[in-house]
């Protein structure tokens, strides 16, 4: 090597900074993806147990932490039934499989993830187009088998199409809607009111 | 912790967000063109276009209501984008100084 | 008519096409002929994409426009899914291209990846048919095994992902076995590291979890690692072969500069993906770390601009491909714009909590899809198309250089005009939507109906068939270009 071209300029000198930022920068995203997996586990703080499914839910913000948060209630049934987590987790993850299955996700967004043609359903459970608190579950049980005669456009024309979704998968849509509705996400979406801040 | 964006500064944001990146692009451009052509009005429009990014970098911080370690972030933009293009110019000029040298040597 | 008598038809009717374009296969090495195939298919894709985009910006217009047959849902999904294989096929097209050369040596699996291009493309179009026309189907694991996994970028049914997988290991295995048959170089050394990412990290999106903030967790994982560290790497690797071949540069500057591009994107990439997990439900210190990282991203772009204006100086531009070349100032303008200032507009999570979802994501992603991949890709097929026929001419005088550069200009200004469309757009549905009314149904509405929403996509439209148009101009001049040229290719004198 000759003096023009030092160290710092060399070929094997940044082959092992590329090497070693490269490992160093993903055995950081490793740990931290362990932390943040074990801290959104099902029934943690941030991610509710399926079971919240029989609670009230309600999105409000919080003075000393500049967000809004979920506020998990008192008993509040879902189709007038209790259900067991072991129930609850059935529910839900019939009603994940068809949110996959139908596609939601490429006109719909979820937790803001997905595509633009459609609301976003991370808090659909509290959106207060459902009216009130005792219309919601008919209105989007009625919704999701039959989008084209009870379209819910605001003025826009644009209607979901029919997805053939069964009153089962209806249900455990309306369930996966209302325990994600629970999940903190660190005050997204912000300045949200709740159907339950109108009814107020 | 943060504290978000208030309405009436959406548009500040995204535009002083939008010139930090040009403007350090700008003064990086500037700053290796001045050391390509020693002429001094580069220079001082390479010195310009970094003041501009300080300005923007200031905007961005209010706007954004930086406050405790995110001020850290707005330090790092300023003092980041001041160097970075020095180091990789010196890293470009030292990366192929073999080759001069060689081709130097051709010649003789 | 039989079906026998229309394979004859439809045989003869591609004979002629095949003899109008006059290419001589007998041009390109065995390793070159596989790389052809996979840019040929990666072009049909191309047009795919852009038609279903723009069935899909039909839809933003008229809702009513082709609905209960082919819904929004599934244009978009074709449209997106189209984008990343085509993306993918003119990588592996690229890697196969400079494979021999910088191996010295002939792959060594040639069977094996002329047999995974056939299995891939009839994979890739199985997909797209049953998308098309059986689209979705219940809610369980039957249909995420066959149908769509209904998971944007990803939806390619289980077995498709099984097939990928298959194949990518089959690419992998040609790419390693060829360099060390031949000769390892430092290029190779960051392909094959970079290929190991490719496939490993798909693998993490190939599991169901109810539990959606696990879910879009490992999503992120694919689609974030794939697009902002291991293609950009792929990219470099692409460009460091394509400097040495074409300027002339030294192999020693190249590897340098190769390593230090690794380092800095890989740097700044790796964990950039923390803006992905603002609002998922994941800890807040990603808003930090997002933040942070994000701020440095910018950083590699930075590097470049340094090094071109470097580069402009010690070297006289002279170049044997001037549409090569004119892609290629488009890839670095792209990117800069697309990625760098159109990523940080909307990055932090101070104004992301508004941004996030919006047709601002939209904008940002067709530029910098744009000016990252498709530029590059173009480049390089205009590079391919060059060798094919014979290596003739393509520098200043070229017979019909009007079409590639109105091909250039159309699709240049489309994907610019599109991204300022929906600029607006998403200027305005965080602006009403989220800051006014708070993200209710009613505020999503409120937005889409809104006149300069409604603008926006009108003109999103009439850019979007523009770049159509440009895109079809840039298909018949690859099949045309140097046809019938006699002068041999500008010689470019080495370093």
């Amino acid at each position: 090597m000759n003096e023009e071209n030092p160290l710092w300029a060399s070929e094997s000198f940044w082959k092992k900074v590329a090497i070693w930022v490269t490992a160093g920068s993903f055995i950081i995203l490793v740990v931290l993806t362990f932390d943040s997996l074990s801290q959104t586990e099902v029934g943690g703080k941030r991610v509710q147990a399926y079971s919240v499914i029989n609670k009230k839910i309600d999105y409000v913000y919080k003075e000393d932490l500049h967000k809004f948060m979920p506020v998990i209630g008192e008993t509040e049934l879902l189709f007038g039934q209790e259900f067991t987590e072991e129930e609850a987790e059935k529910l839900v993850t019939l009603g994940k499989k068809t949110t996959q299955a139908k596609n939601c996700m490429n006109c719909h967004t979820l937790l803001g993830n997905g595509a633009y043609f459609a609301p976003d359903l991370t808090k659909a459970w509290l959106d207060k187009g459902w009216l009130s608190k005792e219309l919601r579950e008919d209105l989007m049980i009625k919704f999701l088998l039959d989008p084209e005669n009870n379209a819910r456009t605001f003025g826009s024309n644009r209607k979901m199409p029919n997805l053939h979704i069964t009153p089962e998968e209806a249900k455990g849509v309306v369930a996966f809607l209302k325990w994600m509705s629970s999940i903190d996400t660190n005050g997204f979406p912000y300045n949200f009111k709740t159907i339950y801040a109108t009814e107020e | 912790m943060i504290q978000p964006v208030a309405m009436q500064d959406f548009f500040i944001t995204f535009f002083s967000s939008a010139l930090i990146i040009l403007a350090g692009a700008s003064y990086a451009l500037l700053f290796a063109w001045s050391k390509v052509n020693a002429n001094f009005r580069i220079k001082i429009a390479a010195y310009v276009s970094y003041i501009v990014l300080i300005v923007a970098v200031v905007l961005l911080t209010r706007a954004a209501n930086f406050t405790g370690y995110w001020l850290s972030l707005s330090a790092v933009m300023v003092v980041g984008y001041f160097f970075a293009p020095i180091g990789i110019w010196h890293l470009c000029v030292k990366t192929h100084a073999e080759n001069h040298h060689k081709t130097l040597e051709e010649k003789l | 008519m039989n079906a026998k008598e229309l394979c004859g038809v439809a045989n003869a009717k591609l004979d002629t096409f095949v003899t109008w374009t006059a290419l001589d296969r007998s041009n390109l090495s065995d390793g070159r002929k596989l790389a052809v195939n996979y840019f040929i298919v990666a072009v049909i894709l191309f047009f795919a994409q852009l038609l279903f985009g723009m069935i899909a910006a039909t839809q933003f217009i008229f809702p009513s426009f082709l609905y209960g047959w082919l819904d929004f849902s599934v244009n978009r999904m074709v449209h997106i899914n189209a984008m990343v294989v085509w993306m993918l096929y003119g990588f592996i097209g690229c890697t196969y291209w400079l494979l021999e050369d910088e191996s010295q040596t002939e792959i060594v699996g040639l069977k094996f990846g002329k047999l995974a291009f056939w299995v891939l493309t009839i994979a890739v179009a199985v997909v797209v048919l049953v998308y098309l026309f059986i689209q979705i189907g219940a809610g369980n694991d039957t249909t995420l095994w066959l149908i769509n996994e209904g998971r944007e970028y990803i939806e390619a049914p289980r077995w498709a992902d099984i097939g990928i997988v298959a194949v990518v290991l089959t690419f992998f295995y040609n790419v390693v076995a060829t360099f060390s048959k031949g000769k390892w170089s430092g290029i190779a050394g960051v392909l094959t590291l970079d290929l190991v990412a490719l496939a490993g990290l798909y693998l993490a999106g190939m599991f169901y979890m109810t539990n959606i903030t696990h879910e879009q967790f490992w999503w992120w994982w694919v689609i974030h690692l794939w697009v902002e560290a291991t293609w950009e790497v792929l990219v470099g690797v692409i460009m460091a072969w394509s400097l040495m071949k074409l300027l002339g540069v030294r192999r020693k500057i190249v590897t340098t500069w190769l390593y230090i591009e690794v380092a800095l994107m890989f740097g700044s990439g790796i964990l950039g993906l923390g803006h992905h997990y603002f609002w998922i439900g994941t800890p807040e210190y990603w808003l930090t770390i997002g933040g942070f990282f994000s701020a440095l991203e910018p950083i590699p772009l930075v590097a470049m601009v340094v090094h071109a204006v470097y580069d402009s100086g010690s070297h006289a531009f002279k170049n044997g491909n001037h549409p090569a070349l004119a892609w290629v100032i488009a890839h670095a303008f792209g990117n800069f714009f697309g990625a760098g200032v159109w990523g940080f507009m909307h990055t932090l999570p101070q104004i992301n909590l508004y941004t996030h979802g919006t047709q601002w994501s939209a904008s940002h992603g067709h530029l910098a899809f744009f000016g990252a991949y498709a530029t590059i890709n173009i480049a390089f097929f205009y590079l391919a198309i060059q060798h094919w026929r014979g290596d003739v001419w393509m520098s200043g005088n070229a017979q019909n250089a009007w079409r590639w550069k109105w091909a250039l200009g159309l699709l240049n200004v489309g994907v610019v005009g599109m991204t300022i469309a929906l600029l607006i757009a998403g200027y305005e549905q965080s602006f009403i939507e989220r800051a006014v009314e708070g993200s209710t149904w009613s505020g999503y509405f409120s937005a889409q109906n809104h006149p300069s929403f409604q603008s926006a996509m009108v003109w999103r439209w009439f850019f979007g068939l523009m770049t159509f148009a440009g895109l079809i101009l840039l298909i018949w001049d690859l099949l045309t270009i140097g046809k019938g040229e006699t002068r041999k290719m500008a010689v470019v004198e080495a370093e």
